[in-house]
């Protein structure tokens, strides 16, 4: 009882915040800065989103071509990281011959790649493909390693003292302890995916969500770029409730500790 | 009357220190440990009894000395799962169900799943845990978790069961529960135990021998034989025998701290 009590008011704070913010929003618009080449009102944007979703439809192909993107760039850098930042973990080896590579590819800022990686992919998706990845991998592979490498001691002298082999240590310790730091990788990635989008579609793009934005942008459409925003959040928001789910079905040990 | 179990010839174990001398843990060590015989082992902190457990078990090498298993060197049969575990903390794998834990030292050794399956909902039962099988370690309290940790050790069949200070963690209450559970399994399954324990009453109640550890680097003082009829009850810790034997066991492992410098000093 007490629990459903804090869980209703925790929701009701968290829609008052949204409303609160979304009436700040339009007062802002309507009289502080009342310029529609400069901000307008939620009202404007979601009348815009309705337009452009149900009465001419102009937002399918950008939001089609973007998520076929991501969802490329996203999967590439689950099957490369993962694999790869458990190897690391497990192997002095493979980490010394990757971490320089890491440190400097994960700290150097993305979008110097991007016009390098379109000169070699040219402007198809590849180029594009790579971005998003490269913006995914290293919160993946950081992750990966890191969940690996920090697997409570006593599961390890566990699996010792019950003679576990190596096989048995890999699949019955090592990678169920690293599941949650994985999703947590995995759920970090969402983010700098979608930002690997709109910087990838930016060069050179033709359409997508990020050329909408930025073709908006420079014809001063505020609602359409707006559009383009919000529906950006709406895929962050999507995608984060996406991992909460597997990470609910995945570490059921974890959720009634963790509430949302 | 069978051969020992368990027997230890001068045991030592030393840790390399970089540029000084090492590090002695336990020197000359010998105990044997008879079939079906209930050893609990008592010492001053930082004795060494938790690392001894440990070298028997095979999670750290020993520096010389011999540990023979059956008459066989521990070296030789350190691949066999002879040996049953109790951690002191539970040590249940979190994304384990109880009876999924129970498996883990049984799973996957050629036996059929079934079979396993059955052994581990069994051994759940001994430890009183019957209908708890599919419950999350997170949903059990401290008690029932160390019943689990008992389960899965004794799942194994092991010749010999390591109980490393199971109960220290618990509160007082359930400790004495867990303490007549540990009672009434022993007598139901008769495994020969070897109990590491800081509590002297604790050891005298469960045991059949006390064996007094010196301060660090421990070594065996003396052993006693614990003169109490089974099955035992709580009441005993008034028995007289009990009582007296609790105050000679006392009065060593005082003598062994102020030797170490004092309690302060440990």
């Amino acid at each position: 009882m007490e629990a459903l009590t804090r869980n209703l008011n925790s929701t009701i704070l968290r829609v008052g915040s949204v409303l609160a913010g979304l009436v700040f929003w339009h007062f802002l618009a309507t009289t502080v800065i009342n310029d529609t080449t400069f901000l307008v009102s939620p009202i404007v944007v979601v009348a815009t989103g309705y337009e452009m979703l149900f009465v001419n439809g102009e937002l399918y192909p950008h939001l089609f071509a973007s998520s076929w993107i991501f969802f490329y760039g996203f999967l590439l850098a689950i099957v490369a990281g993962v694999p790869l930042g458990f190897l690391m973990a497990l192997s002095q080896i493979v980490r010394d011959y990757v971490n320089p590579w890491m440190t400097t590819l994960y700290t150097t800022p993305r979008i110097a790649f991007a016009p390098v990686l379109l000169l070699w992919f040219g402007v198809g998706g590849g180029a594009k493909v790579s971005i998003v990845f490269l913006g995914c991998v290293f919160p993946i592979l950081i992750n990966s390693y890191y969940g690996m490498r920090v697997v409570n001691r006593e599961y390890v002298e566990l699996a010792r003292s019950f003679r576990l082999n190596s096989r048995a240590l890999f699949f019955k310790i090592l990678l169920p302890a690293s599941v949650p730091f994985v999703l947590a990788g995995v759920r970090l990635a969402i983010g700098r995916g979608l930002t690997g989008v709109a910087i990838a579609e930016w060069f050179g793009a033709t359409e997508g969500l990020g050329y909408l934005i930025f073709f908006a942008g420079q014809t001063l459409n505020i609602p359409t770029l707006f559009v383009g925003v919000a529906v950006f959040a709406a895929l962050g928001i999507f995608g984060f409730e996406v991992v909460r789910r597997v990470e609910a079905y995945a570490t059921p040990w974890k959720t009634d500790a963790r509430g949302s | 009357m069978a051969g020992p179990v368990l027997e230890l010839r001068n045991l030592n174990k030393e840790i390399p220190r970089p540029g000084g001398d090492p590090f002695i843990i336990f020197k000359n060590i010998n105990l044997t440990v008879r079939d079906g015989e209930f050893v609990s082992i008592v010492g001053p902190s930082g004795c060494g009894k938790t690392t001894l457990l440990r070298v028997i078990n095979g999670l750290m090498p020993h520096s010389g000395g011999q540990i023979l298993i059956d008459g066989k060197s521990a070296e030789e049969v350190n691949q066999e799962l002879l040996m049953g575990f109790v951690f002191q903390g539970a040590s249940l794998l979190p994304w384990r169900t109880s009876l999924k834990n129970v498996l883990l030292g049984v799973e996957g050794r050629g036996q059929n799943a079934k079979d396993t399956e059955q052994r581990a909902r069994k051994h759940l039962e001994l430890v009183g845990l019957s209908g708890f099988e599919n419950y999350y370690p997170h949903q059990l309290s401290g008690g029932m978790q160390q019943r689990v940790n008992l389960a899965r050790a004794l799942a194994v069949n092991p010749r010999i069961l390591l109980m490393d200070e199971p109960f220290a963690a618990l509160d007082a209450q359930t400790r004495n529960f867990m303490q007549l559970e540990l009672l009434r399994i022993w007598r139901e399954t008769r495994k020969t135990v070897i109990f590491v324990t800081h509590m002297i009453a604790e050891a005298i109640l469960l045991s059949d021998r006390v064996v007094v550890f010196t301060h660090r680097p421990g070594t065996v003082r003396s052993e006693f034989q614990v003169p109490l009829p089974r099955p035992r009850t709580m009441d005993i810790k008034s028995d007289p025998r009990f009582l007296d034997l609790e105050n000679v066991v006392w009065k060593q492992i005082e003598e062994e701290v102020n030797a170490a410098g004092g309690f302060a000093k440990l």
